[in-house]
């Protein structure tokens, strides 16, 4: 029997302290390597993959914890895209200095204590964080009245609902305007080190009593509530949780591109995270995962096929928006044939990469 | 009535036009293996989503240990210490049969959410102790080496044990179960049997039972209620109400001399 096959002999319970130590320091290598990874990227990468590799960490963060409402527990909400707003806006408001601030708000002038205040990063993305979980714990007590198909339709409101203020509190937000000069303050550690941190809470809490409730109430709510489950709060929990990650990736998102307008927070980026949970596989973080960087990506690889080409002796001029139409047959393809998604809800173990190396057993 | 751990008070329902139940009054003393029987559509089932605050009544009250129930979440009035289980089985599928039984255990936890995530020693020692009591209650119910299957992969009566493991897991004093035999063959109904008398006399909770298989219940129940069209039509010990010619003409219609209700299945 091989080493690797020793050690993970499979007893009764997969979830023996050895085996829980021995996953704890894998998990601490991977973080430094990934760590290695990403300082060599940062030096040695060009700027443009820099910033592709801190996007799709901020896809990370975005995918895994808008995974943890829609995936884990079951309910279909659509609202993202008003928690990442709620972020940015926060985040930015804080961040910008006074003196920008005069000069931006042309229309009206600011209000009064955001117009004096001047925060570094970090605190104002913690209270970026916290206003949008606080955002979405007021939202919670009409929304979870509802399920399934309803849900939906009235997360979806409120995401509109905070557009349009967005565009209309011209005091606050400066309106179609916007915020301009957000300093550029993200980098690749910021963008993953927030998404470890996601990371670690969310799968954390779903290898918990917790995760077992929230899991509970997706299955059958009925029966979560007949076992003890107040299936609302528990709701509340994973739904302020996710806008809590989501509000501070909306914030490093407003100081990576560094203007941000209602425009940018339409439905569609709620859509695009949609679409990134559920090829990569609703209820699996491995899968939000592994869909937030292929998607961040890919949508860049596809730019080959908008370049004119020469394909067997004939001359193809580029068509621009071809990578859309690629990317929804690679979308039809996707759900034809892995209708979970990639993953369905399975997640990645060292357990079973252990297996994979070690033995070639199958999942374990 | 005083000292019953149930009470049930003029109990009715109104479903539109119909009255599913009509002042039902009802009591189960601590202690108790009672059972409540009636021909389909009695109200049996209501009778049980009425009291685990699945349903809301359209009146009368429930008093359990003397606290009104009325009004109450159905995670409050499992949490007071009544579990059920349910007529159609609806276990968590896509979990496993240990986590099905885990889950019963969370409504007890003392440990925040934060507590859980951190992994600090108050949450891993209540975790670790829900793993052993979730492994015990499936030894219990005789699922002990099926702990890391798929529930939705468990045969019919198993998966009958798994929900009353799981509604055991909750700590309840009474226990509602809803058709607990439906679907086993003979040997897995006398193993039931045997199970819940168990525990009744080990375990000291009291059962309240709706079940179709009159040798089971005749054999098991020290008292019977018999529904039908929502008003009880008999009480008492089952030799009583087997020949009671009311709970006669309900099963089988007018006309028939004989009890048809000894043994047999109805």
């Amino acid at each position: 029997m091989s080493l690797a096959g020793r050690i993970f002999k499979a007893g009764p319970l997969p979830d023996a302290a050895g085996t829980r130590r021995r996953d704890t320091w894998l998990t601490l290598a991977a973080c430094a390597l990934g760590g290695g990874l990403l300082w060599l990227a940062e030096n040695q990468a060009g700027g443009y993959v820099v910033h592709m590799l801190t996007l799709s960490g901020l896809f990370v963060v975005l995918a895994v914890s808008y995974n943890l409402i829609n995936g884990f527990t079951g309910q279909f909400s659509l609202e993202p895209n008003a928690f990442v707003a709620c972020g940015a806006y926060v985040t930015a408001l804080l961040t910008i200095s006074p003196l920008e601030k005069e000069a931006s708000f042309i229309l009206e002038p600011l209000i009064w204590p955001l117009s004096v205040i001047h925060l570094p990063l970090l605190p104002a993305l913690l209270i970026a964080g916290l206003c949008t979980a606080l955002m979405a714990f007021v939202m919670g007590f009409p929304v979870f009245r509802v399920r399934g198909d309803y849900l939906a339709i009235v997360t979806l409101g409120f995401g509109e609902v905070v557009r349009v203020v967005a565009n209309n509190a011209q005091s606050v937000t400066n309106g179609p305007l916007g915020l301009k000069g957000i300093a550029h303050l993200t980098n690749l550690w910021w963008a993953w080190g927030l998404a470890g941190a996601t990371l670690f809470v969310v799968v954390r809490l779903v290898h918990s009593s917790y995760g077992r409730a929230l899991k509970a109430i997706r299955e059958d709510e009925t029966a979560a509530e007949a076992m003890g489950i107040n299936a609302f709060w528990h709701k509340m929990l994973a739904f302020t949780l996710s806008a809590f990650f989501e509000g501070m990736a909306g914030g490093l998102l407003a100081h990576l591109i560094t203007t941000i307008s209602p425009s940018l927070f339409t439905f569609f980026m709620t859509f695009n995270l949609l679409i990134i949970i559920v090829v990569g596989g609703l209820g699996s973080t491995t899968g939000a995962v592994l869909g937030a960087i292929l998607f961040t990506f890919g949508g860049e690889w596809l730019r080959v096929v908008e370049e004119p080409a020469t394909l067997f002796g004939l001359d193809i001029p580029g068509i621009p928006g071809m990578r859309m139409v690629v990317f929804s047959l690679i979308l039809v393809g996707v759900m034809l044939f892995a209708r979970q998604g990639i993953l369905g809800r399975n997640e990645f173990s060292w357990r079973w990469l252990l297996a994979r190396l070690g033995m070639g057993r199958g999942r374990a | 009535m005083s000292g019953a751990l149930l009470e049930i008070e003029g109990l009715s329902c109104r479903f539109g036009g119909l009255l599913a139940l009509d002042s039902l009054d009802l009591a189960v003393e601590p202690g108790a293996l009672a059972g409540l029987i009636g021909p389909n559509g009695a109200g049996k089932t209501t009778c049980f989503n009425l009291i685990t605050g699945r349903v809301r009544p359209s009146g009368g009250n429930v008093r359990f240990q003397g606290r009104p129930l009325a009004g109450l979440r159905p995670s409050r009035v499992n949490r007071l210490g009544v579990a059920r289980t349910f007529q159609n089985i609806r276990l968590f599928d896509d979990l496993t049969v240990l986590e099905n039984v885990l889950v019963g255990f969370h409504g007890r936890l003392k440990a925040n959410f934060l507590s859980a995530i951190l992994r600090l020693p108050a949450y891993a020692r209540e975790d670790r102790r829900m793993h052993d009591r979730g492994l015990e209650l499936l030894d219990l119910v005789g699922l002990g080496r099926l702990g890391q299957e798929r529930a939705s992969n468990l045969a019919y009566g198993q998966q009958r044990l798994l929900e009353i493991a799981r509604a055991l897991a909750t700590g309840p004093r009474l226990l509602l179960l809803d058709e607990p035999a439906a679907g086993m063959n003979p040997n897995e109904t006398a193993a039931l049997a045997r199970l819940v008398r168990r525990l009744r006399d080990d375990m000291g909770i009291s059962v309240l039972l709706i079940e179709h298989d009159m040798h089971f219940v005749m054999n098991l129940c020290e008292s019977l209620t018999v529904l039908d069209h929502g008003r009880v039509i008999a009480r008492g010990a089952p030799r009583e109400v087997q020949s009671d010619p009311a709970v006669i003409e309900a099963y089988l219609g007018a006309g028939l001399e004989t009890a048809p209700l000894e043994g047999g299945h109805a």
